[in-house]
């Protein structure tokens, strides 16, 4: 269908919207190919909060956004990518290992973590950040996801995975279980996304050949 | 005010234009008078540990001329033709001088002459003299030991083994081979000293601070009315940084009560600001986490010293867009958490050179504050790690242990691959001898465990790879 140019030229109309048009919106490449497809426009979204539930604190929730963060921070007009009071010190080693420009990183503390993580968004000086909190209500939620939008910041939330059942404003929601050798991903909510259930394994060659 | 009262000041003296003629006739042929009148007075401070009290001597010298420069560590130089004639001449001058060293607490000898130098010499010879007349100047100077010149030991030592003690009889001696002999330096200062060479001095600029002191006309208690009545003294650190074209880095404000001790309240910024509005908001938020002891009467501003300032370039470009106006935004950012969480709110993060775990890492200052180098980009590939979690726990975690391997949460671990030996720091009293290890717990969370080699042979979980 998509082949005819006629048709492809009449559907980029702006008036028509299309289920799968949130493709259109610039995305990230995630850096694990079979998560790509499942993710609506085959990336994560460069704007916007993103929720990432995990059962256990380090099922590979990091891992898994490792690569995009790389990128970010290797970009010539780079900005931030801040950490907003993580629950143990992120390792400089192990980022800078895995690709992270550690000059464009910093690492937010104190009490007020969604304070800090809605300023953080709005502010428009990072590309990236990510922060912890147990139970936020869906009134924050949604003030984090359009003050992401205001900084033009990919927020990541990370949660408990039994917020699953709760609604949530975020475009885009993945829960995460980890595996003997890898992960899987279901994606619980995205615009224009399929649902589904992916097992994605960690290629460990990469920490062979960065060894040698 | 301050500053159009000191401007009145320096146009009558005529500062810069006598020392452009100065600078104009330079040269040994150069006659042996300055070509302009000056009279300098210099002020010698011979109570001990005179550093401290010539930094405020020379604020308060500010009073009876324009141009004062520091002689460290004790002499202080005033150009003071100018200034005769207000003070009622040279004895009302130095009555009103002495009378300000007095207040300081500090024994001083004051002595005038046409040349720096020379009034410098007389006053640390001890002789209080007031030589105005430039033909009487050699005549006074002769007598004086050269010691006082503060020459190196090695020459003064060579001249008096010539027999030369004394100011008169080194002018005596011969130019050229004094010269060849002692070193052209030397002669300099003796032409500087007759007059014969112009001898050009910095002013001492003081460093200036912004202070505002208002009393408010009821006690307030709110923060928000504290805020607004806080606006003229805002307006006046605004009128005042833009003068200067500077802009400050540290504003405190005083809040004054009627018993209690007057309350603090300090500001820090990231970068020097001078817009007075985004001041006044980013002050609102350590202010209104105050808790005021009694209602506040009055409030003092007062500012670091102020840095010279450029204002922001508006950019083209949206902040992030083309890397345009990255560094205010960040700025901004940055001022606003530490205004609200503290100071230690923001850190950057950077690598060290360390072997052992805990010390391969380090906070940094935030990275806009750091400043947006690349430089660091060739370090980051050096290094690569061999194996190392994602996150470090601050301090190791302890592990119960069965069977001689480690338990979490009532389950086993399952180590998988080689363990890496990490053995270090037996230097500094840090020593460690640590055999690490990648385990799995009951959920798929892979940790970062170790065995002490040492007896009792603990297991501690030091990481989760995440």
């Amino acid at each position: 269908m998509d082949g005819d140019p006629k048709l492809a030229r009449l559907l980029e109309h702006p008036a028509i919207w299309r289920g799968r048009s949130a493709a259109r919106l610039p995305v990230l490449p995630s850096g694990f190919a079979a998560l790509d497809e499942q993710l609506p426009g085959c990336g994560w979204p460069r704007t916007g909060l993103i929720e990432i539930l995990t059962a256990r604190f380090g099922s590979g929730e990091l891992r898994l956004l490792l690569p995009a963060l790389a990128s970010l921070t290797r970009a010539a007009t780079a900005r931030w990518c801040v950490w907003v009071t993580p629950p143990l010190m992120p390792f400089a080693p192990a980022l800078v290992s895995g690709g992270i420009r550690l000059d464009r990183v910093a690492v937010v503390g104190g009490a007020r973590a969604l304070w800090a993580f809605e300023q953080v968004l709005g502010s428009g000086a990072c590309d990236a950040a990510l922060a912890w909190a147990r139970r936020p209500r869906p009134r924050e939620i949604r003030r984090l996801q359009l003050a992401a939008e205001r900084g033009r910041t990919l927020g990541v939330l990370f949660r408990p995975l039994s917020a699953a059942r709760e609604a949530s404003p975020a475009v885009l929601r993945l829960g995460l279980t980890a595996l003997a050798t890898g992960v899987r991903v279901t994606l619980l909510k995205g615009r224009g996304a399929t649902r589904g259930t992916i097992e994605l394994a960690w290629p460990e060659s990469r920490s062979a050949r960065s060894g040698s | 005010m301050a500053l159009q009262l000191r401007s009145a000041w320096v146009r009558p003296a005529g500062g810069p234009r006598r020392r452009a003629s100065l600078h104009a006739s330079p040269g040994p042929s150069a006659p042996a008078v300055p070509a302009a009148a000056e009279l300098w007075a210099a002020v010698h401070l011979t109570g001990p540990d005179p550093g401290e009290k010539l930094q405020r001597l020379a604020l308060r010298a500010q009073a009876f001329t324009p141009r004062v420069s520091l002689e460290p560590p004790d002499g202080l130089l005033l150009e003071v033709q100018g200034s005769l004639q207000l003070f009622a001449g040279v004895t009302g001058l130095r009555a009103a001088v002495t009378q300000q060293c007095r207040r300081l607490g500090t024994a001083v000898v004051l002595a005038f002459a046409p040349t720096s130098l020379a009034a410098l010499t007389l006053a640390r010879a001890g002789r209080a003299l007031a030589v105005t007349e430039p033909a009487q100047l050699i005549g006074r100077l002769a007598p004086l030991p050269l010691a006082t010149l503060r020459w190196p030991d090695e020459i003064l030592g060579r001249l008096a083994r010539m027999g030369v003690r004394t100011i008169g009889a080194a002018l005596r001696l011969p130019r050229a081979g004094f010269a060849r002999r002692f070193g052209v330096a030397q002669l300099a200062v003796l032409d500087k000293l007759t007059g014969r060479a112009p001898d050009p001095r910095a002013a001492h600029r003081p460093r200036e601070r912004f202070r505002h002191r208002c009393a408010f006309t009821c006690e307030l208690e709110s923060h928000a009315a504290i805020l607004a009545a806080l606006a003229p003294a805002f307006a006046a650190l605004g009128s005042f940084l833009e003068a200067r074209q500077c802009g400050i880095v540290e504003l405190e404000c005083l809040l004054a009560h009627r018993h209690a001790p007057p309350t603090s309240c300090v500001l820090r910024l990231a970068a020097p600001a001078a817009d007075v509005e985004r001041l006044a908001q980013l002050l609102a938020e350590p202010l209104s986490a105050l808790t005021l002891p009694e209602p506040v009467r009055g409030c003092q501003l007062r500012s670091s010293v102020p840095v010279p300032y450029a204002p922001d370039r508006e950019s083209l470009w949206q902040p992030g867009e083309h890397g345009g106006g990255l560094t205010s935004e960040a700025c901004g950012l940055i001022e606003r958490l530490r205004a609200r969480l503290g100071p230690d709110a923001i850190h950057g993060l950077a690598l060290l050179e360390g072997h052992r775990p805990e010390q391969a890492w380090g906070a940094t200052d935030p990275p806009a504050a750091a400043g947006r180098g690349s430089a660091a980009t060739g370090r980051t590939g050096s290094r690569a790690a061999a194996h190392r979690p994602l996150w470090l726990l601050p301090v190791p975690l302890s592990l119960s242990v069965r069977d001689g391997l480690p338990r979490r949460r009532g389950s086993g671990l399952r180590l998988s691959g080689e363990p890496e030996r990490i053995e270090s720091g037996w230097w500094d009293g840090g020593e460690i001898a640590r055999d690490y290890y990648t385990a799995t717990d009951l959920h798929g969370v892979r940790l970062w465990v170790f065995r002490e080699r040492a007896a009792p042979h603990g297991w501690y979980l030091h990481g989760v790879f995440g």
